[in-house]
């Protein structure tokens, strides 16, 4: 590097210890399926509820565990003709929630999987649904609160595994509920 | 338009996007003039990360590394950016005497953290980086049967090649975070931070940045038990041990690519690591957590001469 950092430890010890827990919100659902299906002139909201055999074959398909009963799902529609789906789903961690959506073709594949928010805190809250149904993507109207002064994080993320897994019983959804 | 006014920080959005790629969630963000720019713009950066991942993948049979892992020893021919980052990996395995070596994924399958290929030859267990032969015309051959694993680079090299999208475009101000790889540049330098090796929800300021990259490597969250041991995807590529600690190692460099490599020789000798990160024009910072208090850390900073404790008074309670 042409310059030595500026480094900023020394005074950071006290800040440190009361570092706040992260989010960001990336996007909300209308802008995710905007930016998967520009095309489109509208989305029709179709939540799928499953029904119990519904469930197992998605478990046994994925091979994931279901957490929910409700998947809230879209059809992109163009001039009348639907062109795709959008399915948003969330997954947590030990560390962090994330919710997501996933664009489907008519073929059944993936197009774009887009982050709507992303949130990490030291974790206990995170197995509460009440406190991630808080942060739904369809409730988007309450801000959720940014802390745009911690962007620049380095040091590893936990690994996309659970998107992963979230993205495969998201295909299973469509063979057994979409097709 | 007045140009400068154009350029200053008031003027002009900003957009933030991640999505998972490179096995981690990677998130782009830029500052530009028009909305419409900013979104092709980062468009574009994914479409770069994407392309380095499908080429530089372990796990995927049609990437460059898993034609080289099959069919290295008759010679093939690379992409331009796959030749590239092994050009790169060697200078790194040159200058650190074999710290770095891309020739470690039979260790990473033996501990777990890379898939078992059966359609793979078996590795010869004494070849190393020494046998990657790097020939014109982007051709690459083994000289002995091994595995490669650009894990350890990769990730960094598609943040430059995102970063580069957006310069491409003419932005104002870019940032790509690949899970904790993280490279920006922009008119005002940003405050970057690390988390504490012992507690990683929570974050310690460490430097201010304009232009540049930083990586970090730590185990808080790789490091897992395996057939009743504990493991972690950080190797010594010359003991071909696994590092086991509480430490985390950052690195400074220009470029992602660099500091990414960087923060395993680090890991693996960090006295050694001196003379090859100042080869790099790298700077790089360990974290120690103390177990017995959580909050609390001992922090060294890498100069030409060795570590200093970048917290002595704090260090001397």
């Amino acid at each position: 590097m042409q310059h030595p950092p500026v480094w900023l430890i020394a005074p950071a010890i006290a800040a440190f210890v009361a570092a706040p827990a992260y989010a960001v919100q990336y996007m909300n659902i209308e802008q995710a399926q905007k930016q998967f299906f520009p095309q489109a002139d509208s989305f029709a909201s179709m939540p799928v509820e499953f029904t119990a055999d519904q469930k197992s074959f998605i478990e046994k398909a994925a091979g994931v565990r279901m957490r929910y009963n409700k998947q809230p799902v879209w059809k992109a529609i163009d001039n009348g003709k639907q062109v795709g789906w959008v399915v948003q789903d969330e997954v947590f961690g030990k560390h962090e929630f994330i919710t997501y959506a996933v664009a489907i073709d008519m073929a059944g594949t993936v197009l774009g999987v887009e982050i709507l928010d992303y949130r990490e805190t030291h974790g206990r809250e995170i197995r509460n649904a009440n406190w991630r149904a808080q942060f739904h993507g369809k409730k988007h109207g309450a801000p959720l609160r940014l802390d745009n002064d911690i962007q620049n994080i380095s040091g590893a993320t936990l690994s996309c595994k659970h998107i992963s897994e979230g993205v495969r019983r998201i295909l299973a959804l469509h063979e057994t509920a979409l097709k | 338009m007045n140009p400068i006014a154009a350029a200053s920080p008031q003027h002009g959005d900003t957009l933030t996007r991640a999505r998972p790629l490179l096995g981690t969630l990677v998130e782009i963000s830029a500052r530009g003039t028009s909305g419409h720019t900013l979104n092709t713009a980062i468009e574009r950066a994914f479409v770069a990360v994407a392309r380095i991942q499908a080429l530089m993948s372990y796990h995927d049979p049609q990437s460059d590394v898993s034609r080289l892992n099959r069919n290295g020893t008759a010679g093939i021919t690379v992409d331009p950016h796959t030749w590239f980052v092994l050009d790169t990996a060697r200078a790194l395995a040159e200058a650190s005497n074999g710290l770095f070596d891309i020739s470690i994924a039979p260790d990473l399958v033996r501990e777990g953290f890379l898939p078992h290929h059966a359609d793979l030859a078996p590795a010869d267990a004494a070849a190393n980086w020494q046998h990657i032969e790097l020939l014109p015309d982007h051709r690459v051959r083994f000289s002995r049967p091994l595995h490669i694993d650009l894990g350890g680079i990769a990730k960094g090299y598609a943040v430059d090649c995102a970063i580069r999208a957006l310069q491409d475009a003419g932005l104002l101000a870019g940032r790509v975070n690949a899970g904790g790889d993280l490279r920006l540049f922009g008119e005002a330098a940003e405050t970057i931070r690390v988390r504490h090796p012992g507690a990683a929800t929570q974050l310690l300021p460490l430097c201010q940045l304009r232009e540049g990259a930083v990586a970090t490597s730590a185990s808080y969250f790789s490091q897992r038990q395996h057939q009743g041991r504990v493991v972690t995807p950080l190797i010594n590529a010359a003991t071909r041990q696994p590092c086991i600690d509480t430490r985390s190692v950052s690195v400074l460099a220009d470029q992602c690519m660099l500091a990414d490599a960087l923060t395993k020789v680090v890991f693996a000798e960090p006295d050694q690591a001196i003379a090859v990160l100042d080869h790099f024009g790298a700077h790089a910072v360990m974290i120690d957590a103390d177990p017995t208090l959580p909050a609390y850390c001992r922090v060294r900073l890498s100069d030409s001469t060795g570590w200093r404790d970048a917290l002595p008074e704090a260090a001397a309670e």
